[in-house]
């Protein structure tokens, strides 16, 4: 294997470092958020034997190392501390809630030793996998259980706590793809921007919560700073899923020449105002599903960034209803995130 | 103006025990995934459900458990409970079927009391889990060899023969070719739809049970011919398994319009029992004239097909 200065060069500035024990589900979770496989597809993966780089959004790699069985063993001190180096560096350690906790805890700290010596600053996230099929009783136990273990284990040993967080994961549904959101948050490129702009939209916008997804992966880069609740993002996702499947299938036929003119006049034509340089050619300007009874019901909208990113808006619909509006906001500020994602 | 009186119409669903039956009616009428379809269990004797449809149409379910105990009496003591009054007998054969004539003896059984009971019935043949062949040719073969013998085992009635899978489309399409035969004025809804999309320049629009979100009618504005069901299926699957992750939001779903540059695309609530889809390929159509359009037609198409 190459030496530690190799790798230095090899490694993106923006990475997030995955490892646990062999079999714990990285590889995994891997295919399914980043290269859309299915979970069921999963069972067959064989063992990765060597560090394997993955690219996502905004620059930023995944690097899933191979499992570790003993953290002693010589094939694992080949990791050379400057993995760990950098303020847009994040390690995710992945446990398998089914699996041997004990050896898994053991091993976490190993890990969290190396990389709290080279950079104390290192955020730490422990996802606990393989929750299906679990009781959300029994999840909230696994997680208590091994919380206590982790925290108190680190107050024993003098580290520091408060960069390390936990989360519940399966590869068979949306957490997996919030959790990974959480995570590569806070290496996006001017996530504090970000976050501001997406707050000000809101507010002017009168939306009651707005994400910044990644059409590919389904991972948002960023949200307002309201709270976040699972069941919201993952409806968000199942949106974004059958919205691209009716739009791709029904998306007309178009001749040749009338396709060309079209593409000419969208320039020109669609937004009202302003919106001229909104999304790309063949992109969806607004996309809107009405969810809920007559009266009462949530309207939610999409609004194209790019090819690869849109904003996903919540909202009543007597705000949503002003689609000039939403459409003249949504278009500032799509322009305002393309100008910050590509600087 | 008074509307139409309630139509009422008896569906039998008829086959051996573990042939699909209880499977796709839960697919269709009520809102099973594939998936959810391993955790059925066999049908004790007959399990009756109603389903309201288009035009005033009361679809009255028959599921007869195909355990040999159960067939035996639907072909005694039962018959003309069971066979009595029927609209349509949809028989169902299980492609990996352990024991091909005796289904076919049960067949001809079946056949043999309907002619009795209910001459004027429609039969259908359903050769069902075509996914575990994979090949198309042959089962396109497969197909044609069933549908040969079914023609030749069932003198008066001309049955249709379909072959279908709980994992694709081919079920919807069945279902719905079943279904339109049996929405009484759907060749009017048809004529109606026809106008509707010349008269709002709509490039295709499409009409959807509400319930089922089979498609009930379709129609376009191309002059080809080109066959476009097989992809209103697949919208049609891909909402409703979309409308059950919105029940488990607590928010149903509604409705939904996509915008882009090149076309623009409503689905909405129609009316009382359909849902429209729209798809206007002209950019310069402003989507709230769509809209409009949309909601001038209801009201006339609640008429015809409520
Ligand atoms: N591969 C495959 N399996 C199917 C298909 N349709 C149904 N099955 C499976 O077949 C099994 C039996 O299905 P049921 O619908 O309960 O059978 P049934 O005909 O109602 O049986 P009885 O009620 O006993 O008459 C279930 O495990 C289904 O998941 C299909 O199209 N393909
Ligand atoms: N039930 C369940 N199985 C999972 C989950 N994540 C991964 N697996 C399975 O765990 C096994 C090992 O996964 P793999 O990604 O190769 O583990 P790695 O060695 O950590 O990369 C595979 O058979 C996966 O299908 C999960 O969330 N739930
Ligand atoms: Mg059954």
């Amino acid at each position: 294997h190459g030496g530690a200065r190799h790798e230095r060069e090899q490694l993106a500035e923006r990475r997030v470092l995955l490892m646990g024990l062999p079999r714990s589900g990285k590889t995994s979770m891997i295919k399914v958020v980043l290269e859309n496989e299915l979970a069921y597809d999963t069972l067959v993966l064989l063992p990765t034997q060597q560090r394997t780089a993955y690219r996502m959004l905004a620059g930023i790699t995944v690097y899933d190392f191979p499992g570790i069985d003993d953290y002693s063993d010589s094939q694992y001190n080949t990791v050379s501390p400057e993995v760990y180096e950098g303020d847009t560096t994040a390690l995710v350690f992945v446990i398998d809630s089914q699996g041997d906790i004990q050896s898994a805890i053991a091993t976490l700290f190993s890990v969290i030793r190396a990389a709290q010596s080279v950079n104390l600053l290192i955020p730490i996230n422990v996802m606990i996998n393989k929750v299906d099929g679990l009781s959300e009783e029994l999840k909230q136990d696994i997680q208590h259980d091994i919380q206590q273990r982790v925290l108190k284990n680190m107050s024993i040993e003098n580290l520091d706590p408060s960069h390390v967080s936990f989360m519940l994961t399966t590869i068979y549904g949306e957490s997996i793809r919030e959790a990974f959101s959480k995570v590569i948050q806070r290496l996006v490129p001017q996530h504090s921007s970000l976050e501001t702009i997406l707050n000000s939209f809101c507010s002017k916008s009168s939306l009651d919560k707005v994400f910044l997804f990644d059409k590919a992966t389904k991972v948002y880069l960023s949200t307002d700073s309201s709270p976040t609740f699972s069941p919201r993002y993952a409806f968000a996702c199942k949106t974004i899923d059958v919205v691209e499947e009716i739009s791709s299938l029904c998306a007309p036929y178009m001749p040749a020449a009338s396709a060309a003119a079209a593409a000419a006049a969208g320039g020109g034509g669609g937004t009202g105002g302003g919106g001229s340089s909104a999304a790309d050619d063949d992109g969806a300007l607004l996309q809107r599903v009405n969810v809920g009874l007559d009266g009462g019901y949530d309207e939610v909208f999409m609004y194209q960034v790019s090819h690869a990113l849109l904003l996903f808006c919540f909202g009543s619909p007597r705000i949503i209803n002003q689609t000039s509006l939403l459409e003249f906001n949504g278009s500032k500020v799509a322009k305002a995130i393309r100008k910050i994602l590509s600087a | 103006m008074p509307g139409p009186a309630v139509v009422k119409k008896k569906l039998v669903i008829m086959g051996k025990s573990g042939a699909g039956k209880t499977s796709m009616r839960s697919l269709i009428f009520a809102n099973y995934t594939a998936n959810d379809t391993r955790r059925l269990g066999a049908t004790i004797d007959v399990e009756h459900s109603t389903v309201q449809f288009m035009g005033d149409l009361n679809l009255n379910i028959w599921d007869c458990g195909g355990q040999h105990k159960y067939l035996d009496s639907y072909l005694s003591e039962q018959k003309e409970n069971i066979f009595g009054n029927v609209e349509v007998l949809i028989f169902v054969f299980d492609l990996e079927t352990s024991n091909k004539e005796s289904e076919y003896v049960l067949y001809d059984e079946c056949l043999q009391n309907l002619g009795q009971f209910s001459r004027d019935a429609k039969v259908y043949c359903l050769v069902h889990k075509m996914d575990k062949i994979q090949d198309p040719e042959q089962k396109k073969t497969v197909i044609e060899a069933y549908r040969k013998t079914l023609i030749q085992r069932s003198s008066m009635f001309r049955p249709g023969v379909y072959g279908t899978s709980i994992w694709d489309h081919t079920l919807y399409k069945a279902w719905s070719e079943i279904v339109y035969t049996l929405v009484p004025n759907m060749a009017v809804i048809k004529k109606h739809l026809s106008n509707f999309c010349r008269l709002t320049d709509a490039a295709e629009v499409v009409l959807f049970e509400r319930a089922t979100f089979l498609v009930v009618c379709c129609t376009s504005g191309y002059d080809d011919e080109e066959p476009r069901l097989e992809k209103y299926m697949s919208v049609s699957q891909g909402i409703k398994l979309y409308r059950n992750s919105c029940a488990d939001q607590m928010s149903p779903f509604r409705s939904t319009h996509i915008r882009t540059r090149a076309y623009s695309l409503f689905i909405e609530p129609f009316t009382k029992s359909t849902y429209i889809l729209v798809i206007s390929a002209d950019p310069e159509v402003e989507p709230a004239v769509t809209k409009a359009n949309i909601d001038a037609a209801r009201a006339h198409f609640s008429r015809l097909a409520d």
